[in-house]
Parts: structure tokens; sequence; C-alpha cells
């Protein structure tokens, strides 16, 4: 007869609240770590799908992601010129507040360099990748804009004609793509009255500045970044050197831009998520550690009992451990169950990646058995004759 | 009774320190008891009763004295009486005023789980205790939890949980203090059975003068010590 199996069924309800409770818990602590590796993902998406060997930015900046970049929309052709270089394409990204359905929408509109570029690089989840140089537009899901619709941007109409799921930027706005043209369109929007009053102080200069115009907007006309796809066996260094030389550019590898993004701009925010996460492990193996030690507390009597009755001590041990190893499981399987459930849902994206469930699935093992290992020093401890008190 | 003695205690003592003074619960005390014997033991509050009882179940060793069942020496002074689950499991059986039993349980699996621990087959185990809870009129209660029994069926569930393993030695201390008389004269009449069926040897500590007639002798304790051992003549039992 399995003492463990019986007690549970004969409190079943207890046993499902403590199961659930602890999943719940299991949950946040797998939630925590899952965002903080939704956090990292998110902010390498574009830099690692997008293809570039080289990054060629402003000078003495490490742009576009850590720190602004502005060069100009030309740059492409000069950076095509140097030997061993395979493919150019323009880049640029900003965030974009528009109203839809009469709400206000957030997307960070992302430039191709259409038709080098139409996007082919993403996979779809509907309709089609850039066909047309203009007033086309692919949005990720999450900007919450249907298939077909229509937004105005600046002073144009675009519409969407493709879908993406789950591409984001750092910060978890979903991206808009538009062809590289457009992006610069946008970006360098201005009301009226401001183009008045610049060619009023200027005496009627071109409303397209060159650069010292006054603009909210940085990018006015100029773009973030060139994206150098290198030539098979092409000397890197060499490249570099090149580039840098030109004075107003410097280049960053995609290595340099992931580990700029990830160690300097997301820097504190991995480290809070990470605190946060450890916290909660901590709180959890608390917590689950009290659960499963006072369990075996509240069955000392009956443990005696199993004593006085001639018990052998390893009968007693499978008791406690296996009371302890059907909740950890239980609640274990009920944080997975919870968490594919709800974290979809989550305005962020939550990773749970097999390796980081199955240390949490061997924390919980070890939690568990330490638990039980108090709980079990205390239950061969206790003498039979404990019964009678 | 005739033959070698089942038990014997020799002037066995129990001293507990209780602050400054020594508490002498049990004062060098020596008795024998027989298979198939009854024995009531009685006394006033504290007179030791409950400490003899446990000193002979092997729950406790003595602080001078010896304990032999079967003519082996089982307890003394310092005994590692952990050691001896195996041999209590397969030799006492305890009844106390409050029945124990397993919440979660039922009463075949309460009076089973002492035959599983004792490496019975499962299947076996529930068949033997179905039959013991019968033969203590409950079989139609054998898949009841405890929670649904009268005190005096638990009671009985506890007394077919000390019988299971048929050990030749059951210890009851006050089996009957938390039954009525009609109850507890029917549980001190199963242990009268029990010790002429089963040929074991029963000690029962009570407070109840009314089940007087139904051992075979008393040991009357006062402060630790045997008064009236032995005293009265062995009664003839059916
Ligand atoms: N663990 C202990 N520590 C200290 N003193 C104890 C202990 N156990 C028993 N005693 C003392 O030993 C004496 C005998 O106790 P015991 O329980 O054997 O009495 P009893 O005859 O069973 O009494 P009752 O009829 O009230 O159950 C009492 O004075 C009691 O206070
Ligand atoms: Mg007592």
């Amino acid at each position: 007869m399995n003492l463990a199996i019986k007690d549970i069924r004969f409190n079943l309800a207890r046993f499902a609240l403590t199961a659930l409770g602890i999943g719940f818990l299991l949950m946040g602590a797998i939630g925590a770590i899952g965002l903080y590796r939704g956090i990292v993902a998110d902010a390498l998406l574009v830099i690692d799908h997008i293809g570039a060997d080289l990054w060629v930015v402003q000078g003495e900046r490490v742009g576009p992601f850590a720190e602004g970049s502005s060069i100009s929309s030309t740059m492409d052709r000069r950076v095509e010129g140097v030997e061993g270089i395979a493919s150019v394409r323009r880049f640029v990204q900003f965030s974009q507040q528009f109203s839809f359905a009469g709400k206000v929408r957030r997307a960070t509109i992302t430039g191709l360099d259409y038709p080098r570029d139409d996007g082919a690089w993403f996979e779809l989840k509907a309709g089609r990748h850039l066909e047309a140089s203009h007033f086309e537009a692919i949005a990720d899901d999450s900007v919450g804009l249907p298939l077909g619709a229509t937004i105005r941007l600046a002073k144009d109409d675009y519409r969407i004609v493709g879908l993406t799921h789950g591409l984001v930027d750092s910060a978890g706005d979903g991206l808009l793509f538009v062809s590289i043209n457009d992006a610069t369109a946008i970006a360098s929007r201005r009301p009226s009255e401001q183009v008045l009053l610049a060619r009023e102080t200027s005496g009627n200069a071109a409303p397209q500045g060159d650069g010292a115009s006054p603009s909210s907007v940085p990018q006015d006309s100029k773009i973030a970044a060139v994206l150098v796809g290198l030539a098979p066996g092409a000397d890197v260094a060499r490249i570099k050197a090149a580039i840098l030389a030109w004075g107003d550019t410097n280049v960053l590898s995609s290595a340099e831009q992931r580990d700029l993004l990830l160690n300097q701009r997301l820097w504190r925010l991995r480290l809070q998520i990470l605190a946060f996460a450890s916290v909660l492990l901590l709180v959890t193996a608390i917590v689950i550690s009290l659960i499963i030690y006072t369990l075996t507390m509240e069955k000392l009597h009956q443990i005696a009992l199993l004593k006085l009755l001639g018990a052998r001590n390893s009968a007693i041990v499978a008791m406690i451990l296996q009371q302890a190893g059907l909740i950890g499981l239980f609640g274990f399987g009920l944080a997975m169950l919870l968490s594919h459930l709800t974290f979809p849902n989550f305005p962020r994206r939550i990773v749970m990646l097999p390796q980081d469930l199955g240390i949490f699935f061997a924390i919980l093992c070890v939690i568990c058995l330490v638990a039980s290992w108090f709980g079990i020093a205390q239950a061969l401890k206790v003498r039979a004759q404990e019964v009678l008190s | 009774m005739t033959g070698a003695p089942l038990l014997s205690v020799r002037n066995a003592a129990r001293h507990y320190q209780s602050g400054e003074t020594v508490v002498r619960a049990l004062d060098g005390a020596s008795l024998e008891a027989h298979a198939g014997e009854l024995i009531g033991i009685m006394g006033p509050s504290g007179s030791g009763k409950s400490t003899l009882l446990l000193i002979c179940g092997l729950l406790e060793p003595p602080s001078a004295g010896e304990i032999y069942i079967r003519d082996r020496l089982v307890s003394y002074p310092g005994a590692d009486l952990d050691k001896l689950r195996g041999f209590r499991r397969d030799h006492i059986g305890f009844v106390f005023q409050k029945a124990n039993l397993i919440p979660f349980l039922t009463a075949t699996e309460n009076v089973s789980i002492a035959l599983e621990i004792a490496d019975v087959e499962a299947r076996a185990a529930r068949g033997y205790a179905t039959q013991l809870l019968g033969a203590l009129d409950l079989g139609h209660r054998i898949d009841n939890r405890p929670s649904r029994l009268s005190g005096g069926e638990q009671q009985r569930v506890a007394v077919a949980r000390a019988l299971a393993n048929d050990p030749p030695l059951i210890l009851a201390d006050e089996p009957t203090a938390a039954l009525d008389s009609v109850r507890g004269r029917q549980v001190m009449e199963l242990f009268r059975r029990i010790a002429v069926e089963r040929s074991a040897c029963v000690m029962v500590v009570t407070h109840d003068p009314r089940s007087l007639d139904l051992f075979d002798r008393v040991i009357e304790l006062s402060d630790g010590r045997i008064l009236s051992e032995p005293s009265q003549p062995v009664q003839a039992h059916p």
C-alpha cells in the first residue's frame, strides 16, 4: 500500500491547492527568466536575421542600436566601391506613433532597401513581401493592423500587404517595414508651420535642409546605417580599415552590434530581470521547502505510529520522499501548463528554453530533496512512544 | 501456568530526572507473564502503570533491571531499542487509550498496514485484515475511514491492528477509558477471547474495576512498586 498516494487522495483538495500554489510560484520564476530570454531574443532579432556582416554607421558613434546614427542616404554607393564587398543595403529604424481605428498605435518603422531588399529575410504569417517601392507596408501583428488595412503615416497612405509574427524591437514595439525611401520621408515629416518658419528665418532656403536645419527628427533625409554583405574570402580587417579611414564613418561587425546591445544598452534591464528572477527563485525555493517540511512535521504522529508498528526507516523515508516528489512533480506540471496557457498572451515575448526548464526542474528536485531531508531527519528522530503524546 | 514465561521483568526501575528531583516512575518491579494470560494492571494515577507497559513493550529501556522475552534478554539500561523495531513488530501488539488510526486509511487498510510493514504481500494482508475485522464484528465497516467509525469501532480496529502479526504479547494502556461501559466491556471481553483463542499474553492497564472478573490476575502498582504479585489465584476460564 502506498501511504503517500493514499494520503494525497484523502486530502486531494489540499494537495491540489498546494501543487497549484507551487505551480504559480514556479510559473513566476519561469516567467521572469523567460522575460529575460525574450528581451534578449527580441533585441537580437533584427541583428541576427537581417544578414549583414558589417554595419557602416555614423563616425565616432556605435549606432544605430546603442547610439543614434545618421549618415547620408547615399553612403551605400561609397561603401559599395570598397573591394571585397558583395552587397550593400541601407537601413533606418525609428519609433512612430499613428492612429488607426480611432486608437493610437506604436510601431518601429524599419526601412527596407527595396528592391535590393523586399524583406525576404523574415517570415510572413500572411500576405506578401514588398512589391513596390512606395506606399506598401509589412506590419508585425503586435501593432494590431489587419492585412489590407490602410494607415496614414506623415503625408501618405500605406497599405498593409504582409503580416509578420513576433518581429519587435528591443523595447517590444512591433516592426513596420516600408521601403527605405518611404521611411526617410516619414522620418522627415514636419508640420507645415515649421517649414514656413524655417523658410522665413533662412530667407527662402530649400525646405529639405542640408542637415543644419532645425528639426526634432535627427534622421532628416538621412539613413542610420549601411548593411554590408562580404564577398567570400574577403579581408574583413582591410575593409574595416578602409571604411574607417574615411573619417566620417564607423564600421561594426554583427558580433559587435550584439555585444553593444546586450552589454551596453540593455545591461541594466538584463541585470534587473535576472535579479528579479533570482529573488523569485529564492522565494519559490523557501516556500516549497517550507511546504514539504511542514507536511512532514504534520505527519510525525503517524510516523511515530508506523515506528510503533515496526516500520523500517526506509519505508518512512520513502513515504516522505514520494510525497515531496509528487508535490514537486505536480507543481512543475501545473507550472508548465499555466506557463504555456498564459505566457503567449503576455505583451512581451516569454521564451521558455528547454534547457532553462530543465534547470528549473533540477532545482525543484534539489529543493524537494533538501526539504525532505530536513523532514526525514525529524522523522527519524521521532520515537515510537510519541504516539502516546 | 507452567513452562517458561513469555515475558519476564526482573527488578526493573525507571527514573526520570525532573529538574532537581528524581521521579521514580518504576522502582524495582519484577513480574512474569505467560502465554494465554490476561493480566490486569491497576493502581492509582502516577503509580507507574504506563511506565511499566512502555518498558515491557520495549519502547523505553529501564534505568535498572532487565526484560526478557522468551528467555532472550531484550531490554536493559542503555539498550538501543530502535534496533528492536523488527522484533517488536513480531512479538508485541499495542493498544492505547486513543485508537491512533491513520485517518486517510480505511479500517482494513489500517490493519493491513501492520501486515505489510511485516512484509506480508498486499493482497494477502488485505484478506487477513478483512478476516480479522470480521472476527471483531467489524465486517460491515471494513471500507470506512476512522472518521466514520464510532469510538468503540475505532478501538476494535486498533485491537485488530495489534493482532495482525499474531504477536504473543499484547499490551494495552487504558484501552477502554474513552469508551462507555458497554463498549468498554466488549473490548475487555475481546482481550479475554484473544488470550484464550490465540494463547497470547495480554496485559491491560485499566482503572475500571468492573472488568476485574475477566482477568486471570491483577498486578497492583503503587509508587512504582508492585504490591500484590503474586496475589490473586488464577481463575478458570472457558
Ligand atoms: N517522561 C517522563 N518524564 C518525567 N516524569 C515522568 C515521565 N513519564 C512519567 N513520569 C512520571 O512517572 C510517574 C509514573 O507515570 P506513569 O505514566 O507511569 O503513571 P500511570 O500509572 O500510568 O498514571 P495514569 O494512571 O495517570 O496514567 C508519574 O509521576 C509521572 O509524572
Ligand atoms: Mg498511564
